[in-house]
C-alpha cells in the first residue's frame, strides 16, 4: 500500500531533555493509525514534528514521498495535513460555522480586495460553494443544532467536535487528531468513536490519532505504535501490541515479573504522570 | 374554499389526488425539508415523481396487491413518498415508531409479513438487520440515507436512489403503467396499517381504507378550515393516525404544505423558522413549553421578571374579561410567541390526554388559540373538537359533524358511562383478528373503552379508560389517571402514578420534573449531582409535599392521596413502564415496582433500593437509594420533613 506518511529517525531534543528518541514508523494511505504511550511519551510531540510547530533534531518527515522536515508549517494544510489540538483552540466568541469556515482559508480564492468586489470576481459564488462543503460536514457530524451557537458556551464534548469539523474542512489526505476522546463520557466518546471510524471508511481520510483509551484505541484501530520515554517500543495490529510484553509493562502498568529481552536497552520506570 | 369532500369522492386513494395536484398544481410547494442547513422545497411534481419511481421500483422487485410494505425512520419527504407509492400498486403501508423496541418491531413485521421496509438509515438497518430470522419473509431493506452502509453485505439492503432509478427504467419501458395501477386503487380497500398504542398487550393493527380517512379528513377541514397557504411542521410521530390525518390526508386534500425539520434536535429552532399555522401536541408537550419558558424566566434579570410577571397578570386577567389586552401583547405576549415559533399561528390543539388548566389559560393568554381534540385510531383519531368560542379545559367539545354519532352506553346516576361512536368513515377491523374487531365493534359502533359523559352543554367530557377505573377496598371508585392529571398539572411533577386499587387508601408514585426542580434547587442552594440524588433531598420532598396537599384539597375525601414517595428515576418507554405515546402502563408498573408498592403499603417509612437501570445505549447502572414515604395522614409528616 501507498506509504501517506513516513517518519525516518526523528529524534527532538529540549535542551537536555530528550522529547523523541530515532523514531521511524510509517502510516500507509488510507490506514487508521493510532499512537499511544503514557504521559510524556513524546506522542504530541510527533504530532508537532508533523503539523510542523516542532522541527526535528535529527531525521526526516516524508509526505506522500515528498521530504516535508523543514516545511513551514502554514504551507502543510495545503499539502493535504490536518489536525486537531489537545486542549482545545477553537475561537471562543465565533459561532460553530465560522470556526468551522476558518478551516477552509487556505482553500479560499478570494481576498479581501477582490472580495469586496462580491459579484464580480465570483467571491458570491466561492462562499456558496464553501458554505455548502461546511453544512456537508456539520451534517456528517450532526452539529445541526448547535450551527449557530457560540463555540465557547457548547460543553466540552461537543466543542472537540467542532474542532474536529474545522480540521476536515481543510480537507486533509490525513488527519492527526491529538486526544480526540479526552475528558469525554462513555456516550460522546462512543459517538467520535463512530465518527472517526466513518471518516476514514466514508471520506477515505488516512487518521492518525493519539489516545489514552485503550478500548477505543484496540477496536477502531488498523495499527497500533507504542511510545515510551520518546522511543518506539512497539508497532503492530491492535491484537500484536496488545500481546507485547514491553507494552504490558510500560503502558498498561503491569508489574515487572515478565521475563525481559536481553538485547534490549532497559526501560526506565515510568515516572509519575508528568504534565 | 374548494369543495372537498367533492376531491376526496372524485380521487379517493393518495396515489389517485397526489396525479391529480401533481396535474393541476405541478409548480406549486407540497413538502420542504431543512437539509444541511437550507429548506429544500419539493413541488407536487417532484413529490409524484418519486412516489411513481418508489412504486415501479417495487413492482419490479416482484411486490404486489396486498403486500405489506413497512417504514421506519425519522419524518422525511421518503417516508410519505414510500407510503403513497405502496397504495399506488396495492400494497399496504405499515408505519413503525423510530424507536420502536426490536422485540416489538419483530412482532408487527413478522405479524404484517412484510416483505420489504423502507428504514431511514444506519440506525434503523441496524435494528432490522439485528431482527434476523424472526423476520423470515423480510427481502428487501431501503434506506435513504447511504452513511455507514458500507459495512454491510446483505444482499437485502438497497438505496432508496437505487429503488427509484429501477422505477423509472420500468417506467420508460412502460410509459402507461403507472397511471394503469393508480386506476386499479380502490378507495375502500385497506390501504393503511396503523397501529392502536395498546396500553396492555401487543399492538393491533387498524386497517384503514385511504378513501375513508380522505373523506374524514374533508368532515374534520369542514369544521377546522384549512387552505393551501396553511403551514405544518410534521414533528409527531408519522405512524400515529393523527400525523397521518394531517401529513397525508390533509396535506393532500387542502394542500397545506409540509414540512420536515432537520433532525429532532433542531425542531423548536426550525419550527420557528416556518412559524406555523397550525399545531398539534401531546399536553405533556405543551406543559414542557410552558415550563421551559418559567425555567427560562427564572433566568432572566430582575427586570425581565418583573415585566413577565406583570405581562402574565394583565394578559391572565384580560383573558378572564374576555378581551386581550394590548399592553400584556406589548409587553411579553408578542416576544413569547415570537420566541416559540407561534406568531403565524391561526389554530393550535391538544389531545390525547388532559391539559392543566393553567397551562390552557397560558397559551390562551398568550394568544394561542388552543383547543381540546379526542379520537381513537379506529374511528380515524380526532372526531370532536372544541367549536371556537367554546373552549373549556375540562371537555374535549362536540362531534365535527352530525354523521358522527356519539352516545354514552349503559350511564350511572351521574351519565356517565362507555362512549361509543360510530360514523360513515370508521376502519375496517383489524388486521388478521376478526375476534377483536367482533369484540370492539357491535352493530356498527365502536365501543372506545373510555369512560365520559355529555355536560348540560352537550360537550363530550372524558374521564379515562373503564378498565382503568378501579375500586378501593372500601368499595370507593376512582379514576387514577384524572388524579395522575391533577397531580401533572403541578409543574415540579414531570410523572407520576396512583394506586390504591384494592387497597385501604390512594398513594402517589411521583417522578419529580428535573428541568425545573433543578433550576429552583439552584436558586435555593440546594446541592445536588443526579437526579435520583435530587430526588431524595428532604427539600423537595417538602416542596412536593405542598404540592400534593394542594391537589388533595380539590379532591374529595376518599379520592385523596394518602400517602407518596418520589421515584429514583423517571418512567420511561424506553423500559416499557409508558407506552410511545406517553401513558402509563399500569401492570408494567404494578410488577416491576412490587416490592416498592408493597412496602409502600406496608408502613414502612424508608424503603432501601438497589437496582440496575439500563440506559439506551445498553450500559448499566446500579442505584442504590433510600426512599423515604411521606405520610400525609399525618403520622410521620414531621419526620419526612427532618
Amino acid at each position: 500500500m501507498e506509504q501517506a506518511l513516513e517518519v525516518r529517525g526523528v529524534s527532538l531534543r529540549f535542551g537536555g531533555v530528550r522529547a523523541l528518541s530515532e523514531v521511524s514508523f510509517a502510516v500507509r494511505a488510507g490506514e487508521l493509525f493510532s499512537i499511544i504511550g503514557p504521559n510524556g511519551a513524546g506522542k504530541t510531540s510527533i504530532i508537532n514534528c508533523i503539523s510542523g510547530r516542532y522541527r526535528p533534531t535529527e531525521g526526516q518527515l516524508f509526505y506522500c514521498g515528498r521530504d516535508i522536515t523543514a516545511l513551514k508549517p502554514n504551507a502543510r494544510p495545503s499539502l493535504g495535513i490536518g489536525r486537531t489540538f489537545q486542549n482545545l483552540a477553537l475561537f471562543a466568541h465565533m459561532s460553530v460555522l465560522d470556526n468551522i469556515m476558518v478551516g477552509r482559508h487556505h482553500l479560499l480564492k478570494n481576498n479581501f480586495i477582490t472580495g469586496s468586489l462580491y459579484w464580480l470576481t465570483g467571491a458570491r459564488r466561492e462562499e456558496l460553494e464553501h458554505r455548502r462543503k461546511v453544512e456537508e460536514i456539520i451534517d456528517f457530524l450532526d452539529l445541526q443544532s448547535v450551527r449557530k451557537a457560540v463555540a465557547g458556551t457548547l460543553p466540552y464534548g461537543l466543542r472537540k467536535r467542532v474542532e474536529l469539523a474545522r480540521a476536515m474542512a481543510l480537507e486533509p489526505q490525513l488527519i492527526l487528531l491529538d486526544e480526540p476522546m479526552a475528558g469525554m463520557n462513555f456516550e460522546e466518546k462512543e459517538d467520535m468513536a463512530r465518527y472517526i471510524v466513518d471518516l476514514n471508511e466514508e471520506f477515505g481520510m488516512t487518521v492518525m490519532m493519539i489516545e489514552h483509551d485503550m478500548g477505543v484505541v484496540m477496536d477502531i484501530s488498523h495499527r497500533v505504535l507504542v511510545l515510551d520515554f520518546g522511543r518506539k517500543i512497539a508497532e503492530g495490529d491492535p491484537a500484536t501490541v496488545l500481546a507485547d510484553p514491553h507494552v504490558k509493562r510500560a503502558y498498561l502498568g503491569e508489574a515487572d515479573d515478565i521475563v525481559t529481552d536481553p538485547d534490549e536497552a532497559p526501560v526506565p520506570a515510568p515516572a509519575e504522570t508528568a504534565a | 374554499m374548494m369543495d372537498y369532500a367533492g376531491r376526496a369522492a372524485a380521487a379517493d386513494t393518495y396515489p389517485k389526488l397526489l396525479r391529480r395536484n401533481a396535474r393541476e398544481f405541478g409548480g406549486e410547494i407540497a413538502l420542504r425539508e431543512k437539509d444541511l442547513g437550507l429548506w429544500k422545497l419539493f413541488t407536487w411534481s417532484d413529490y409524484q415523481a418519486r412516489v411513481r419511481d418508489f412504486a415501479l421500483g417495487m413492482v419490479e422487485l416482484g411486490l404486489g396487491r396486498g403486500d405489506v410494505i413497512g417504514i421506519i425512520g425519522d419524518n422525511r419527504p421518503d417516508w410519505v413518498a414510500a407510503e403513497i407509492a405502496s397504495h399506488a400498486f396495492g400494497a399496504l403501508s405499515l408505519g413503525l415508531y423510530r424507536d420502536v423496541l426490536d422485540e416489538e418491531a419483530a412482532y408487527l413485521l413478522s405479524y404484517g409479513e412484510a416483505r420489504l421496509v423502507f428504514a431511514e438509515d444506519e440506525e434503523q438497518v441496524d435494528k432490522l438487520l439485528a431482527l434476523a430470522d424472526r423476520v423470515p419473509l423480510l427481502r428487501h431493506i431501503v434506506y435513504s440515507d447511504p452513511r455507514g452502509m458500507r459495512k454491510y453485505d446483505d444482499p437485502r439492503l438497497m438505496a432508496a436512489d437505487q429503488l427509484a432509478a429501477l422505477g423509472r427504467a420500468r417506467a420508460d419501458r412502460e410509459p402507461a403503467l403507472y397511471d394503469h395501477l393508480v386506476d386499479q386503487t380502490e378507495g375502500e380497500d385497506t390501504a393503511i396499517l396503523c397501529t392502536t398504542s395498546g396500553t396492555t398487550a401487543h399492538p393491533k393493527l387498524a386497517m384503514l381504507a385511504a378513501g375513508r380517512v380522505l373523506r374524514h379528513c374533508a368532515t374534520y377541514l369542514a369544521f377546522d378550515p384549512k387552505g393551501p397557504d396553511d403551514e405544518y411542521v410534521s414533528v409527531l410521530p408519522l405512524p400515529w393516525i393523527m400525523e397521518q390525518v394531517y401529513v397525508l390526508g390533509k396535506g393532500l386534500l387542502c394542500r397545506m404544505k409540509v414540512n420536515f425539520v432537520e433532525q429532532p434536535e433542531t425542531m423548536m429552532n426550525d419550527f420557528r423558522e416556518i412559524a406555523p399555522t397550525f399545531v398539534l401536541f401531546a399536553p405533556r408537550v405543551w406543559e414542557s413549553i410552558a415550563a421551559d419558558v418559567r425555567a427560562g424566566v427564572m433566568d432572566a434579570s430582575p427586570l425581565k421578571q418583573r415585566l413577565y410577571e406583570l405581562g402574565m397578570k394583565t394578559g391572565l386577567a384580560a383573558l378572564a374579561n374576555g378581551k386581550p389586552s394590548a399592553l400584556a401583547d406589548l409587553l411579553l405576549f408578542r416576544a413569547l410567541r415570537d420566541r416559540l415559533g407561534f406568531t403565524r399561528l391561526r389554530s393550535a390543539a391538544t389531545g390525547g390526554a388532559a391539559l392543566g388548566p393553567d397551562t390552557f389559560k397560558f397559551f390562551q393568554a398568550m394568544g394561542v388559540p388552543l383547543r381540546t381534540l379526542y379520537g381513537q385510531t379506529e374511528l380515524l383519531g380526532a372526531y370532536t373538537l372544541h367549536p371556537e368560542g367554546a373552549v373549556d379545559p375540562d371537555t374535549t367539545g362536540v362531534a365535527m359533524a352530525d354523521s358522527i354519532e356519539i352516545r354514552i352506553e349503559n350511564p350511572d346516576i351521574n351519565g356517565v358511562g362507555e362512549i361509543v361512536v360510530r360514523h360513515p368513515n370508521m376502519f375496517l377491523g383489524y388486521y388478521k383478528s376478526p375476534q377483536a374487531s367482533l369484540t370492539d365493534v357491535r352493530d356498527g359502533w365502536m365501543h372506545s373503552g373510555d369512560a365520559g359523559y355529555f355536560n348540560d352543554v352537550r360537550q363530550l367530557v372524558v374521564i379515562d379508560r373503564i378498565k382503568d377505573l378501579a375500586e378501593t377496598a372500601r368499595g370507593d371508585r376512582f379514576s387514577p389517571q384524572y388524579i395522575e392529571n391533577k397531580l401533572k398539572f403541578s409543574p415540579y411533577i414531570a410523572e407520576t402514578v396512583v394506586l390504591g386499587a384494592g387497597r385501604d387508601a390512594l398513594a402517589a408514585m411521583i417522578c419529580i420534573r428535573f428541568s425545573i426542580i433543578s433550576k429552583w434547587a439552584e436558586k435555593n442552594r440546594i446541592a445536588f449531582t443526579t437526579y435520583t440524588d435530587l430526588a431524595s433531598r428532604p427539600e423537595v420532598y417538602a416542596l412536593l409535599q405542598s404540592e400534593v396537599e394542594g391537589v388533595n384539597a380539590t379532591l374529595p375525601p376518599a379520592q385523596r392521596i394518602s400517602r407518596f414517595l418520589l421515584l429514583y428515576k423517571e418512567l420511561d418507554a424506553d423500559d416499557g413502564e409508558l407506552t410511545r405515546t406517553r401513558k402509563v402502563r399500569r401492570s408494567v408498573i404494578n410488577d416491576k415496582y412490587a416490592g416498592i408498592i408493597d412496602a409502600l403499603y406496608g408502613g414502612s417509612r424508608h424503603i432501601p433500593v438497589d437496582t440496575m437501570i439500563r440506559f439506551q445505549d445498553g450500559t448499566t447502572q446500579r442505584i442504590r437509594t433510600t426512599l423515604r414515604v411521606v405520610d400525609l395522614a399525618g403520622r410521620a409528616t414531621a419526620e419526612a420533613a427532618e
